[in-house]
């Protein structure tokens, strides 16, 4: 329990303060009205492409203040249980071992509804070993993961049902056209075909894959598989999206249009796990995130919490060991002709 | 510049030596293999000194225009790993001449290379017979060396560079499996030539006509001097010269080409639609048969399958006529043998998808949807091969009453066999070609493990269907009610296995979905 990502706990006490203000008092998934509420000194300071936000503390108040009616003194966290109706994601203590390496060691973290939640890491830390524990697709050695209330591997029926997934370098059915792939996600996950042809117009329009749809996924650039799996992830509308590097090798333009699907999802009542290198996106558009190194969460919380007072990158460079500087490479810097 | 080529193809050379000792112990079978070649080329090629002019230029020019042709041909056809790709050299500034010269004279390190020369320094050795024939045979043994290396540079560039595209390299792969087919009766025919009676004849024939294209010109140059015809002698050897000057100026061209042209794109076809997506239930299982016909229609490892469970069984077939069995007999073997061959394609069907199976398990298939739908493709067309097949075979063979027991027979091998492979992709997968590589690249984990999962589920598909084979079998020696038993126990037991097949080996998937990823991943 060492490394307890205390997201919701750290954020229930300013919640309650800050809910205090706040004339409406909204159900648990109602779609927020961003734009009608008043902004506190304490929001993002800088915000993303299009969306007016939130500030961070008040999306996730929410969810606390419903649960302290029901069950008061509860709010230190330590008495919660995976029903906890705040909660999407629960990790518990999660394991897993390669051989002597500890890959992930007893990770845990939790991530309330309506919050777009970032892993970010150095590169190998377990990133994506985590995320393909929590998505089913990797046994875990120890440790328990509940999505929504249901756990993934001893109740995947319902915990994948919930669940949308963009995994790391894992390859798609890339015989098949995009808008094949689309249909067959989609079928796959239980919807009927009307259901799919629409929304797989919409995803295609969204996402800018109009004229792609009739191409084979295996003839498309990186950017754009990333963009058809993103978009076969979300077809069956789970409320938790969890993405792998959903930004890697996305151009500019299509990473604000992601962005902006992201948070309108995410102002609707649905949630976001993603790990990403980039520092400055995450910090852009997390409320909440967890810095995991040699397979442990380092730190983890709303995004002010973790960062104090510097960049979200500074943070990161500090607890993953720190830059090394580059002396004795002055020869670069007289030019051989 | 050359020096540097060379240190660096030496040093390449010394690294292979750096793996794993499983690997190394092939190298060195390798090595051993192609001297040893070069080696009984090289006693064979002194033994034909003592031999006629004509005999040995019939012998010389024939292998020697294979072996020219195989250094052309081989990389193209199965592609060569590249290590010394021009397009590597790009950025450093070299001249296009003196990378194309170095990179040539590299390629002379190397094992072919290096038996080639030893067989092109043998040949000199059977012509030394007036003077003439020996400078002509000197001079070839320098230019074999050249049009095999530069040669086999020129095709390995082509096969690295303008067959680089998916489609390109799935299809020369197909083009070489039908070429080696089509082969096969050839192999056939000359099997039927009387060798001790008319073998110098053919030989010679065909040396005839191998002598005066650029692949058996330079062997046949000192063979024709040798038999005193010098104006031929020197024509012949004219040709030999042209054709390495061809290619160097075609390598030369190819590698200045290479350094400037980035990949070239594959020109992507367009479909319209969702294709058999819109023509089966929108069901689990539906979706997943569109997508496993889909596959079998656009990816080469299925193609590969689908040319090969019609051919298979007709080598067979041709194989026992040759042996003396009487036709109407084979009449009865085709068809349960490509029921056999269709049911035993996709006893891997899971590795085929490498790691794209996460989509299933991420959304949770169920195990006997994934099943019957791969299963899908092989039924749509095993069904009508026995239903329209059988009667063919039936009146080929001239006894209807055979009919039953045919149909009971291919129907028994192939829904048991597919039932058993359900079981065996879920449970024993084991590495398969890649999506996207060349269907004969086989990856280096395969070994006495797929061998053995490919015979038991061979073999296995038979052994189910022994009920149905053994009535028709009394049905054959004694006709009567022996032949609709046949077809009654043939199919009923046929859909029992698939349908046990099936609900075992959905069970396995399910319980075993994130271990399937986890070694697809592996490979």
């Amino acid at each position: 329990m060492a490394s307890e990502a205390a997201a919701p706990e750290t954020a229930a006490p300013d919640a309650q303060a800050a809910g205090a203000g706040t004339p409406s008092s909204t159900p648990i998934r109602a779609p927020r009205k961003p734009i009608s509420l008043p902004r506190l000194p304490i929001s993002l300071p800088r915000l993303p492409v299009s969306l007016p936000r939130l500030p961070v503390k008040k999306r996730t108040a929410v969810v606390p203040r419903t649960e302290a009616a029901v069950a008061p003194g509860t709010v230190d966290g330590s008495a919660r249980e995976n029903a906890d109706p705040g909660i999407v994601l629960r990790v518990t203590d999660l394991v897993k071992r390669f051989g002597n390496t500890v890959a992930v060691d007893q990770v845990s973290l939790s991530v309330p509804a309506g919050t777009i939640f970032g892993i970010v890491g150095p590169n190998g830390a377990g990133k994506t070993t985590t995320l393909s524990m929590v998505t089913g697709l990797l046994r875990p050695d120890g440790g328990t993961v509940a999505v929504h209330g249901a756990d993934v591997w001893s109740d995947p029926v319902v915990a994948k049902r919930n669940m949308g997934v963009l995994p790391d370098r894992l390859r798609l059915f890339d015989r098949l056209t995009g808008g094949q792939l689309l249909y067959y996600s989609g079928i796959l996950r239980g919807l009927d075909a009307a259901t799919v042809r629409a929304r797989s117009h919409d995803l295609a329009l969204a996402f800018g894959l109009e004229d792609a749809l009739g191409r084979l996924v295996a003839d498309y650039s990186a950017g754009m598989t990333k963009k058809i799996a993103l978009a076969s992830a979300m077809i069956h509308s789970p409320r938790l999206l969890v993405l792998d590097e959903p930004f890697e090798s996305v151009d500019p333009v299509s990473a604000a249009n992601v962005t902006e699907i992201l948070q309108k999802y995410v102002a609707a009542g649905g949630t976001v796990v993603l790990s990403s290198h980039s520092m400055d996106l995450i910090q852009r558009i997390c409320d909440l995130v967890a810095i995991v190194v040699s397979g442990r969460v380092l730190a983890a919380g709303t995004m002010e919490d973790v960062r104090g007072a510097g960049s979200l990158e500074e943070r990161f460079v500090e607890l993953a060991g720190g830059r090394k500087t580059a002396e004795g490479m002055e020869w670069l810097h007289s030019f051989s002709d | 510049m050359v020096a540097q080529f060379l240190g660096l193809k030496l040093r390449l050379l010394a690294n292979i030596f750096r793996r794993s000792p499983i690997q190394l112990v092939g190298i060195i079978i390798g090595l051993v293999y192609g001297l040893g070649l070069a080696i009984v080329a090289v006693i064979g090629l002194i033994g034909l000194r003592f031999v006629d002019a004509p005999l040995a230029a019939s012998i010389t020019v024939t292998i020697g225009s294979v072996v020219v042709a195989a250094f052309l041909l081989v990389p193209l056809a199965f592609g060569v790993d590249d290590t010394l790709d021009p397009r590597a050299f790009s950025l450093f500034g070299v001249s296009t001449t003196r990378i194309a010269a170095g990179l040539a004279v590299a390629a002379l390190v190397g094992v072919p290379a290096l038996a080639i020369a030893v067989i092109a320094v043998a040949q000199v050795v059977t012509w030394t017979r007036n003077p003439l024939a020996t400078i002509l045979a000197l001079l070839g043994a320098m230019i074999i060396v050249v049009t095999c290396v530069l040669g086999a540079r020129v095709s390995t560039s082509i096969a690295a560079f303008l067959l680089a595209t998916r489609r390109a390299r799935e299809i020369t792969g197909l083009i070489a499996l039908i070429v080696v087919v089509s082969l096969s009766p050839l192999v056939v025919a000359l099997t039927a030539v009387n060798w001790q009676r008319d073998g110098l004849f053919v030989l010679s024939g065909v040396s005839d006509v191998a002598g005066w294209t650029p692949l058996g010109a330079v062997w046949s140059a000192p063979a024709e001097a040798a038999s005193g015809h010098i104006g031929l002698a020197l024509a012949k050897f004219a040709i030999a010269v042209v054709f390495a000057g061809a290619l160097w100026f075609a390598w030369r061209a190819l590698v200045g080409w290479m350094l400037v042209t980035p990949q070239r794109e594959a020109r992507t076809k367009r479909y319209s639609g969702l294709g058999w997506f819109a023509s089966v239930p929108a069901t689990q299982t539906g979706a997943i048969a569109a997508r496993s016909i889909t596959y079998w229609v656009r990816d080469a490892r299925y193609h590969t399958s689908l040319v090969a469970i019609p051919i298979a069984p007709l080598i067979f077939v041709v194989a026992l006529a040759v042996a003396g069995v009487p036709g109407s007999v084979l009449a009865l073997i085709p068809v349960p043998a490509m029921s056999l061959f269709l049911s035993w394609a996709i006893h891997n069907d899971v590795s085929y998808d490498h790691s794209a199976i996460w989509l299933h398990v991420a959304s949770n298939v169920s195990g006997r949807a994934d099943r019957l739908g791969r299963i899908v493709p092989a039924l749509i067309l095993g069904v009508p091969l026995i239903l329209i097949g059988s009667p063919v075979s039936a009146s080929i063979y001239g006894d209807p009453s055979v009919l039953p027991s045919m149909i009971g027979v291919s129907f028994s091998v192939l829904l048991a066999g597919l039932g058993l492979s359900s079981v065996i992709s879920a449970r024993f997968p084991y590495p398969a070609v890649r999506p996207g590589d060349s269907p004969f690249a086989q990856p280096q984990a395969s070994g006495t493990a797929a061998g053995l999962i490919q015979s038991v589920a061979f073999f296995a598909a038979i052994i189910l269907a022994l009920p149905a084979l053994g009535l028709a079998a009394l049905g054959l020696m004694y006709g009567g009610a022996w032949p609709t038993l046949s077809l009654l126990v043939g199919v009923g037991l046929g859909v029992v296995f698939l349908v046990l097949g099936v609900i075992w080996g959905g069970a396995i998937f399910n319980r075993r979905g994130p271990e399937l990823l986890a070694f697809t991943l592996r490979n």
